[in-house]
């Protein structure tokens, strides 16, 4: 594991120290995990905004797409799909089967 | 024949309608949808593997590694979701996707485009799902394929009044 000092603000500091005496944890893994949900949230709302592809948020969260598509289930996140390109989407299908 | 990436092969495969999909269709995958759709051990990995060793699904090679760089950077989209798009253009069939970013790129690069709730419809506007069967995978595709209310009402309102 790689070592990287930072300047945490009081309250991060309190925070950290509060979840890790309850959680029975050392401050490092729970700021670990606390960088992990940071980046889960980040792409989360990537995805939602339609800044980054289903499969570009995989890769990031190392995840697979089916993973991936299980969290955005839990989470109820919108697939960014309109509605004009769904009645576009009908049409095609119409043609095609 | 339809060109699938991996958003839409993977939400057929969980809502258990891609077998009859790849029975009415030619489903065509890219190498790279073919790999990151059979990453894990899942449900759905193990149904699209079987499918493809079945030959049920034709999995394609994609050339171009220029092509393919350039489209990634211009869409931020990944490597699949890329040599899906590009197979769709090159051969000119539709393909399914239902990822946002890929779906603009459809638009831009002029490649015809339906999603997995399409198939859903089609299917049983085909008579091929009974209209309890199509209502039950639609609510498990409102689950998995994260649709606006307002697309689930319209697919609603097809299967349920028709």
């Amino acid at each position: 594991m790689n070592v990287m000092s930072l300047r945490l603000e009081k309250r991060e500091m309190e925070l950290i120290e509060e979840m890790a005496k309850k959680e029975g944890k050392d401050k490092s893994t729970i700021t670990r995990q606390l960088i992990g949900y940071g980046l889960t949230y980040l792409m989360l709302r990537l995805y939602r905004e339609g800044r980054l592809s289903l499969e570009k948020v995989a890769k990031e969260l190392d995840l697979s797409i089916s993973e991936t598509i299980d969290l955005l289930s839990e989470f109820g996140i919108k697939a960014p799909i309109d509605y004009d390109d769904y009645l576009k989407g009908y049409e095609v299908l119409k043609e095609a089967l | 024949m339809i060109i699938f990436d991996s958003s839409t092969l993977i939400l057929l495969a969980k809502v258990e309608l891609l077998k009859e999909i790849a029975r009415q269709l030619e489903v065509v995958i890219p190498r790279e949808v073919e790999r990151e759709s059979t990453v894990k051990n899942t449900f759905d990995a193990k149904l699209i593997k079987k499918l493809i060793e079945d030959g049920k699904i034709r999995v394609a090679k994609v050339r171009g590694k220029k092509g393919k760089k350039k489209l990634t950077d211009d869409f931020n989209i990944g490597e699949g979701e890329v040599s899906a798009l590009l197979l769709a253009r090159d051969k000119d069939f539709p393909l399914a996707t239902d990822d946002g970013p890929t779906i603009k790129a459809c638009k831009i690069l002029d490649v015809k485009f339906t999603t997995a709730i399409h198939f859903l419809i089609g299917t049983y506007e085909k008579g091929i799902l009974s209209k309890d069967m199509a209502l039950v995978k639609l609510e498990k595709l409102k689950k998995y394929g994260r649709y606006s209310s307002r697309i689930i009402d319209n697919a609603f309102r097809r299967i349920k009044g028709g």
